[in-house]
């Protein structure tokens, strides 16, 4: 028997914002639990509350209600373990950092040991990154030299370097084309493989959330809750063309995409 | 090589109306028997005997150091104020009211101020170069400093950074840009603010040195004064456009892709 444990628990999360006509209720009443090593994907309409369950999940915003537990503990400020990759990646890279200096950022404040990264350290931390990524050779570009699938890629290898337990990221691949959607897809895949690292992965993309992930999370409603949660068990190592063309991909795109439309 | 080809297009294009117009001034004032207005060739003489290098430690040193001094210290005042000023939303709009309308007095309108306060020595010159030259500064740094985007202070906050980093290696670099412009425009009113210093009461500097001339009628001498400052404010603005460059080198970069 294995034994699960969970990576972040949501507890009855609600969020308000102020708005001109009192408050808008965003979020009312979200519990789940990511377990440990798992890849999920949070998917629903747009505007429904995607981008601000992230924030709370990353500390950059508080919950009105309800608490959030990273690895047991109560979430105050940015979690330490934990690495965040933004959609607009145009504005989420420092544009005066070259590639490495950009991944080196982060590492400033990281400790091994309870000890600084050594320069030697550093270098490797940089290096890893880059090769997971397929970026070797990049590293002293500016990200407005590279292409926007590349910048992205140095998103995740900057997120990579400071080696979280728990990877998110928020529509990573919204705003590519659709062939290097499919080539960072793999990626994360591959990055999975690699370091199992727990992920939580907001998309409005069914296809993409059921390829990727072991759980797929539906958000509906206003104010949201999770109105499904759905096991992918879809063999490992997945590929894009056999997976998807898996009849019970279809079953699953189905019965996800009827939950985001409300029509179940 | 390429490079080369265009240094030299830039010049020549850059080049030929301030060449003209010498060649004009030198033609038309070649007869010229008009004493205020001497012919450009014996000012030219003039020029040689007292800038190569006869005055250059008595007048020109003084002027370049205080404008030095002056600058730097503007700079360092505008930058470090604007950083903190500009990443605490409602410190700003306190102070700015306050900046805007010292920096609507007329920038020579504050020397005698200062002349009354400090004397007429040197450290006069320096406060009232850094008063005037600091407001343009403070001003563009604040700007810069506010209009970090979000995302990228988002990425800073989920990556740990403290609040000294966030400032000096994400706030601060997004800024230069901005920072810069205000720097350029410090930079001309610290050297008005300079020269101004020196006619209003000095000894020394080329300011000083054009006064005087004027007032005991040596023509020849105060135009040289007029032509040198003019070869200097032009030097000086071209290093810095060079130094603007290097340190901007990601900024011109990503606009020219843009
Ligand atoms: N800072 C904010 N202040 C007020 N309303 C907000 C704020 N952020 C998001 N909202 C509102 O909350 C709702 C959910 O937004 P968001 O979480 O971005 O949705 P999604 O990511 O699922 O598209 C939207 O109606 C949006 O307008
Ligand atoms: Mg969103």
């Amino acid at each position: 028997m294995t034994v699960t444990t969970i990576a972040i628990a949501i507890r009855d999360v609600t969020m308000e914002y102020p708005s001109p006509e009192g408050v808008k209720h965003v979020l009312g009443g979200v519990s789940y639990d990511v377990t440990e090593g798992h890849y999920v994907s949070i998917v629903g309409p747009s505007g429904v509350g995607k981008t601000t369950l992230l924030r709370l999940l990353t500390g950059l915003a508080q919950p009105t209600g309800g608490e959030i537990l990273v690895q047991g503990n109560r979430l105050s400020g940015a979690p330490e373990g934990l690495a965040v990759v933004l959609q607009d990646y145009t504005r989420s890279l420092m544009p005066w950092l070259t590639v490495e200096k950009n991944i080196a950022l982060p590492l400033r404040n990281a400790r091994l040991d309870n000890a600084r990264l050594s320069k030697a350290q550093v270098r490797e931390r940089i290096d890893g990154a880059l090769a997971e990524v397929g970026l070797e050779g990049n590293a002293k570009a500016y990200p407005w030299q590279l292409s926007g699938g590349m910048q992205q890629r140095v998103s995740i290898a900057r997120a990579l370097a400071v080696r979280p337990r728990i990877l998110v990221m928020d529509e990573p691949f919204a705003s590519v084309d659709a062939q290097t959607r499919f080539d960072l897809e793999d990626l994360v895949l591959k990055v999975r493989a690699d370091f199992g690292i727990t992920t939580i992965m907001v998309t409005h993309d069914i296809d993409e959330a059921v390829y990727l992930s072991d759980e797929v999370v539906v958000l509906h409603g206003r104010p949201a809750q999770v109105t499904d949660v759905v096991s992918v068990e879809l063999p490992f190592p997945r590929s894009q063309v056999e997976t998807r063309n898996d009849h019970r991909f279809a079953e699953l795109r189905t019965r996800i995409y009827e939950k985001v439309r409300g029509l179940s | 090589m390429r490079r080369a080809w265009n240094w030299l297009l830039a010049i020549l294009i850059g080049g030929w109306l301030p060449v003209l117009l010498i060649a004009w001034w030198w033609t038309s004032s070649a007869d010229s028997t008009d004493p205020f207005f001497p012919p450009l060739s014996q000012i030219w003489e003039q020029f040689k005997l007292n800038w190569i290098w006869q005055y250059w430690g008595v007048h020109v040193m003084p002027t370049l150091e205080n404008l030095a001094a002056g600058f730097i210290l503007a700079a360092a005042i505008g930058i470090l104020l604007g950083v903190l000023v500009g990443s605490a939303p409602t410190a700003a709009r306190y102070i700015e009211p306050l900046v805007d309308f010292f920096r609507s007095i007329p920038p020579i309108a504050l020397v005698p101020v200062f002349i009354l306060i400090l004397g007429l020595d040197a450290s006069m010159r320096i406060a009232s170069i850094a008063f005037a030259a600091s407001f343009p500064i403070l001003l563009s740094t604040i700007e810069g400093v506010r209009s970090t985007n979000v995302v990228l202070l988002d990425t800073a906050t989920t990556f740990r950074l403290t609040r000294a980093q966030v400032l000096w290696r994400v706030r601060y670099p997004n800024a230069l840009p901005t920072v810069f412009a205000g720097l350029q425009v410090g930079f001309q009113i610290a050297f008005i603010v300079a020269i101004a210093s020196e006619i209003l009461g000095a000894g020394f500097g080329i300011g000083a040195f054009t006064q005087m001339s004027t007032d005991s009628f040596m023509i020849l001498d105060a135009w040289t004064g007029v032509l040198l400052l003019g070869i200097l404010g032009y030097l000086l603005n071209i290093l810095f456009d060079i130094v603007e460059r290097l340190s901007l080198r990601w900024y011109v970069g990503q606009k020219r892709l843009a």
